[in-house]
């Protein structure tokens, strides 16, 4: 009988205390589930806050700042004179250009971009897109003209592999105006091509013979109109040549050239292409403007004379980046080198023929953040009316660091 | 005597445009190399066309969308061309 009393004892306490720590367990598992519940539901409100919308708003862009040492001798009648200068930095080198983009779903893109060289705050554009179908992208207001493809994709001094523009290719005609644009890619095959076409105010040609833009308001009633033509010939897409035409009446109305009128070509040529271990890019671009037979005023004198109005301008660029390097520091560089060449008009007051010579050596910090440091040569021969034959050769070394933000 | 060059760019551009609304109605059309092309694949070989190709991490997905549309206008790839890249940088 004693034997039977002892188990029965046993497991009503060994019972009692599974029954108490079930209950302390299930109470703690409770405790733990709406702790639980509650963060699921306050995540969930978070993102109930956070809803994207439609609209998206950023900042990007980019900056430029850097040094330059520069020597330049002119030689006028045989006499020469040097001189000196350096700066931290000069207002060709210098630039902050924040861009702000303002999406409307996947159709509307707003772009403007403010940007401040070192003297003044200018606009580099402001437009408004509209990407109505598959190919075909409409543009209204301050915009980067298609003529060439420099000033339009290779301007930004973190895309430029050297720390200059060329010269007469990236301002040259003027490569921003007031007006509508439409464009588009479309494949072709395994090939692609590209159009790109804008009515804009167009360029005003001053009383000496000078090209500049007309501006928010036009100098005529006349329109320009710009196209570009692109293939792509090869399915890599490691090739791309161009061809572009400017045309439109540039004469004030009611002046003496009310009837001028400018034509201007281009050509350009890229080529991106990896022989590895070595990235090969290859860039160039030639422009030609020419404006009909014009009497000018010569605003020293008054006196009127006339020249052939032709300006013709170009660059050709190579680079080399032994990307597929073992060493990350290797990698990163890169040698870049351009010829260039800016011919104004022959007998007009700013006549002068310039060969350019650039070489640079990048380092790449990251994919958008660039170290140059560079060396140019220009020499300038002066083929103006009133000092032909002058001589400024010109030397400059750069230091150039550029980031897009 | 001078209306004779617009005349020409005149016939020239009509002729240009009607040669490329034909291509857009009619002619263009990718390969099927070039369809099967991958995101990546895409993003190695545009991007580099005028600079070094970006890191996904870069951006966020919403700035990949603001960016593709405003990469698209300057390099002027194809809608199907810029879909594939932006969803490849957003991954």
């Amino acid at each position: 009988m004693r034997t039977i009393e002892i188990p029965i004892k046993y497991l009503i306490f060994v019972l009692g205390f599974l029954v108490s720590a079930k209950i302390a367990k299930a109470q703690q598992t409770t405790i733990v589930d709406s702790a639980l519940l509650e963060r699921v539901s306050a995540l969930e409100q978070q993102i109930a806050d956070q809803k994207p919308g439609e609209s998206h708003f950023m900042v990007a862009g980019l900056a430029t700042f850097g040094f330059v040492a520069n020597t330049t001798t002119t030689t006028t009648g045989g006499i020469s004179q040097k001189a000196k200068s350096n700066s931290f930095p000069d207002v060709d080198h210098f630039e902050f250009s924040p861009l702000f983009l303002w999406r409307h779903g996947s159709k509307f893109l707003l772009e403007f971009e403010p940007s401040f060289d070192g003297t003044s705050v200018g606009v580099n554009w402001a437009d408004v897109s509209y990407f109505v179908a598959p190919g075909l992208i409409l543009r209204a207001g301050y915009l980067v003209t298609p003529f060439g493809t420099y000033s339009k994709r290779l301007a930004a001094g973190w895309i430029d592999k050297l720390p200059t523009d060329p010269t007469g290719v990236a301002d040259y005609p003027s490569t921003t105006d007031f007006g509508v644009e439409a464009e588009g890619g479309f494949p072709l095959g395994s090939m692609k091509w590209n159009y790109d076409v804008s009515l804009t105010n167009g360029l005003q040609l001053l009383p000496d013979g000078e090209l500049q833009s007309a501006g928010a308001v036009d100098n005529n009633k006349n329109k320009t109109i710009t196209g570009r033509l692109g293939l792509l010939p090869i399915s890599n897409s490691s090739l791309e040549i161009g061809v572009s035409g400017m045309f439109g009446t540039v004469g004030d109305v009611n002046s003496p050239n009310e009837n001028a009128k400018s034509q201007s070509y281009a050509a350009d040529l890229n080529y991106v292409k990896l022989f590895n271990p070595v990235l090969i890019n290859i860039k160039g671009q030639y422009n030609y403007t020419f404006v009909n037979n014009q009497n000018y005023i010569n605003p020293a004198n008054g006196a009127e004379y006339t020249f052939d109005n032709k300006t013709t301008s170009g660059f050709v660029q190579a680079s080399i980046r032994p990307t597929g390097a073992g060493k990350a520091f290797v990698k990163n560089l890169e040698l870049a080198f351009r010829y260039g060449k800016y011919v104004t008009p022959e007998n007009s007051l700013w006549g002068q023929k310039s060969n350019i010579i650039d070489i640079s050596l990048d380092y790449w910090i990251t994919w958008r953040t660039v170290f140059k440091i560079g060396y140019q040569s220009d020499k300038s021969t002066s083929t103006a009316i009133e000092n032909s034959g002058d001589v400024t050769k010109s030397e400059s070394l750069f230091i150039q660091f550029a980031i897009q933000l | 005597m001078k209306a004779k060059p617009i005349k020409k760019i005149v016939i020239i551009s009509i002729l240009g445009s009607a040669l490329m609304v034909s291509l857009a109605l009619n002619g263009c059309k990718a390969s099927q190399v070039i369809s099967n092309k991958t995101g990546a694949q895409l993003w190695s070989e545009n991007c580099q066309r005028c600079h070094n190709t970006p890191s996904p991490n870069s951006f966020s997905r919403e700035q990949w969308e603001t960016i593709g549309l405003h990469m698209q206008s300057r390099s002027l790839i194809t809608d199907e061309e810029r879909n594939k890249i932006v969803a490849f940088l957003k991954q």
